[in-house]
């Protein structure tokens, strides 16, 4: 699909927050391509950011297209036990995450839009829970994704600034533990 | 403030609520003593099913369904074996061969390489697993989309009356995603745990079961093997569950099968 003007930056503070929401090394989104056959990685925060933006990979491949396939959400532990994985996407990124948490975005009637993915997060334990704030988070990314073109942040005031709130959000929550970074 | 989890919440063990059961004794045993899975037909209706795989021990047969615009309905049935693209067909069909180790595996390819009819072909894979008599459809796969919700509904109603048991992966993400949300199918989320056969049952449905799905050692693409959590592992542990009491008692239906795996639930007092 084509991002609507803007939109690229709102996707960036969605990664950000997600990714320090989760404590993870890095948060990409990935948007499947007209023909339904590719996911296009179009915005990502942290470790290897730089070099996954832009890449593209078969929705067939990758935990990414597991979770877009499936079209449920789905951690794995210990990805480098894939030798898919590896090929596709850790060597053309230079970081090799070690686990993964990767949930369908969904457009309002249903359809799956692209990927959210998140590296290697800082979590109590693998659970339920875990899955269920990303599939979350996921539905509010796909929101934010399908902005139609025109459409500014005077239009949808919510959703241009969910980023952004979500930041505030994790860096209170931070500041308001024992030892945070405040 | 608290966060809830969606649905494995409900079987926290300090959240497990107690629910009334049929009054079966020794259900546990009753169902699943000594079965070994043999002679129930399995659908696995996923990615395709990695036939190879040492820990799925072979396959009795399969169709891929795959999208064809100049086809009357949009997709062709190809019969016969295909790969698994993914993995997770794989995965879910080793969980039930090891729950089921006799049971009959059938891989009923609807994911491909491309995203688009998903919904379609997850129907007709349905549709197939019901007009060849499989006794258990595992369903680690869902559909939020609107349009799919009446032909989904149908075909699921066609396989709780015609003795098809499909067991569905409930979903994680915010409204309903069918088939889970139906009343006609078994629904399950993931629970911790390493036991094969736990089971939980949760009093406030829709979905309606929990078990192991949290870091479960699953088989995996070109053989090999990860630990993955998910919803979609903990659905083939029930296929697996009720392959082996339909292999003991071939004459349950859907709705008996339903009710037998309440009252062999944890927090089921018949139990």
């Amino acid at each position: 699909m084509t991002l609507a003007p803007g939109v690229d930056a709102r996707l960036g503070s969605c990664v950000e927050a997600t990714r320090a929401l989760f404590g993870a090394a890095a948060c990409s989104i990935a948007l499947v391509d007209d023909d339904g056959a590719n996911l296009r990685f179009v915005a990502s925060d942290g470790a290897g950011a730089d070099e996954i933006v832009g890449v593209t990979i078969p929705v067939s491949r990758g935990i990414a297209g597991w979770a877009a396939m499936s079209g449920q959400p789905i951690a794995v532990r210990d990805v480098q036990t894939d030798p898919r994985f590896a090929r596709d996407v850790a060597e053309s990124t230079n970081y090799v995450p070690t686990a993964i948490y990767a949930a369908p975005m969904l457009d309002a009637e249903g359809e799956v839009l692209g990927v959210a993915s998140v590296l290697d997060p800082v979590v109590d334990e693998t659970s339920d829970w875990t899955l269920h704030v990303l599939g979350t988070i996921a539905g509010l990314i796909a929101m934010v994704t399908t902005v139609t073109a025109g459409e500014t942040s005077q239009d949808s005031p919510p959703l241009a600034r969910l980023g952004d709130d979500v930041l505030r959000l994790v860096e209170a929550w931070r500041t308001a533990e024992p030892g945070g970074s405040a | 403030m608290s966060l809830t989890p969606a649905w494995s919440g409900a079987f926290d063990r300090s959240a497990l609520e107690e629910v009334v059961g049929l009054p079966l004794e020794d259900v546990r045993e009753w169902a699943f003593g000594g079965s070994t899975g043999a002679g129930v037909d399995v659908a696995v209706v996923d990615s395709g099913v990695d036939a190879d795989h040492p820990r799925v021990g072979g396959l009795s047969g399969g169709v891929a369904f795959e999208l064809d615009p100049l086809a009357e309905l949009g997709y062709v049935e190809r019969e016969g074996p295909h790969e698994d693209l993914v993995g997770h067909g794989t995965a879910c069909a080793a969980i039930i061969r090891s729950i089921a180790p006799d049971a009959v595996l059938y891989s009923v390819r609807v994911l491909g390489a491309n995203l688009k009819g998903r919904g379609a072909l997850l129907h007709a894979g349905v549709e197939w697993a019901v007009e060849h008599g499989m006794h258990v459809a595992n369903l680690s796969l869902s559909s939020k989309s609107d349009a799919m919700f009446g032909p989904l509904h149908e075909v699921a109603d066609q396989a709780y009356f015609s003795g098809t048991v499909l067991v569905c992966a409930a979903n994680n993400l915010p409204g309903p995603t069918y088939p889970s949300q139906y009343a006609s199918v078994v629904s399950v989320a993931a629970r911790p745990g390493d036991e094969e056969l736990a089971l939980a049952y949760n009093a406030h449905p829709p979905v309606e079961f929990g078990a192991r799905g949290i870091d479960v050692d699953v088989a995996w693409a070109d053989g090999g093997s990860i630990t993955a959590t998910g919803n979609s592992f903990a659905a083939p542990h029930v296929s697996g569950m009720v392959a082996l009491m339909r292999s003991k008692h071939p004459w349950l239906t859907p709705f008996q099968v339903k009710a037998v795996l309440q009252a062999a639930s944890v927090n089921s007092l018949a139990r």
